[in-house]
């Protein structure tokens, strides 16, 4: 994965007022550590940084051009953002440095048509990997063209490239393929449902 | 229909319903999902009728979960009693959403059916919600 150039501006004033200001501005109030340095807390442009995110996904390693600080290599640890109107209000970043090995969560998604009667379930979207900080691999892609029922992808079957280890459980059930419930037993879902939902919630 | 098997106390304070969802804010399980744009209290029959009329619309090949479950118990005076002499007796079961919730998720391989289908849920929940997708959470 490539680098980004990322101008940012470090921020004076700090509390939900000069967030909101900086918001108001088109930036991002953002806050940079790692490394056992002190907290650098900062403002990044809100279009620039959304369209990283939008493009390269949440691992693109960030080279930050700080005003008055350098510039440092990061990578995007927590986006924080609004549960309706879909703009990020917050980001961490993680100070990361040439050839350090990182851990990180790396997408996963699901290719090919499945056998007739089939639905595939999709359990997990990411799995942990540790790879070196500038060589995170975008995604891996699972295919699931052609399976039948009982098929089932667990992390342990997702090919990795070299320099890239898994960290998640191997055994880790990413994708399974079962066949469609019938009509019937959706009908019968209504006696199901309850046991799903409370356990979910318990 | 939803309804918690034991619960501490059967009588408790109304829930607060100030704030935005601060999780399962996301589509996680399914590709599609009602997401809340208004806090509500959901009662277990509203969250059940909305679960029949999705498996109702899909028939068969689809996947529904139930992201909220109804553990809040709400009490009611019977009609025409006097003030006083006590709260009232346990009348509803609700889920307390706030906006931004994802309340239920579903798997269905044709789009359409399955935007109807949470259309049609959409309309048996007591507060306004729109429709999600697992893709479009992006900025």
């Amino acid at each position: 994965m490539s680098q980004v150039r990322l101008a940012a501006e470090p921020r004076t004033e700090f509390g939900k007022g000069a967030a909101r200001r900086t918001r108001r501005a088109g930036k991002i109030p953002a806050v940079l550590y790692g490394h056992d340095s002190d907290p650098k807390h900062l403002s990044l442009p809100a279009l620039e940084f959304a369209r990283v995110v939008r493009e390269q996904g949440f691992n693109a390693v960030l080279s930050l051009d700080i005003a008055n600080g350098g510039s440092e290599l990061a990578l995007t640890k927590t986006v924080t953002t609004h549960p309706l109107k879909n703009y990020i209000e917050h980001v961490d970043l993680l100070l990361v440095k040439r050839g350090e090995k990182v851990t990180v969560d790396v997408p996963v998604t699901v290719a090919g048509e499945p056998g007739p009667g089939t639905l595939v379930d999709q359990e997990l979207t990411e799995i942990q990997v540790e790879a070196d900080a500038l060589n995170i691999p975008e995604s891996f892609e699972v295919s699931v063209a052609g399976a039948r029922e009982g098929f089932q992808v667990t992390a342990a079957d997702v090919p990795l490239p070299s320099g890239v280890t898994l960290v998640s459980e191997p055994t880790t059930l990413l994708v399974k393929v079962e066949a469609s419930p019938t009509a019937a037993q959706m009908d019968t879902g209504e006696e199901t449902a309850p046991a799903e939902g409370e356990s979910e919630e318990s | 229909m939803l309804i918690p098997r034991k619960v501490k106390y059967r009588k408790q304070h109304r829930p607060v319903r100030r704030g935005m969802s601060k999780g399962g804010n996301q589509v996680t399980f399914g590709e599609f999902g009602i997401q809340a744009l208004e806090p509500a209290y959901v009662t277990n029959r509203q969250i059940e009728s909305a679960r029949i009329a999705i498996t109702r619309h899909i028939r068969r090949g689809g996947k529904v979960w139930i992201n909220i479950f109804p553990d809040r118990p709400l009490t009611k005076k019977p009609a025409e009693t006097r003030m006083g002499s006590g709260k009232g007796s346990p009348e509803y079961w609700v889920a307390n959403v706030k906006p931004g919730r994802v309340l239920f998720e579903m798997n269905y391989p044709n789009e359409p059916v399955a935007r109807e289908a949470l259309r049609r849920a959409i309309h048996k929940l007591p507060m306004k919600c729109r429709i999600v997708t697992r893709e479009g959470g992006e900025f």
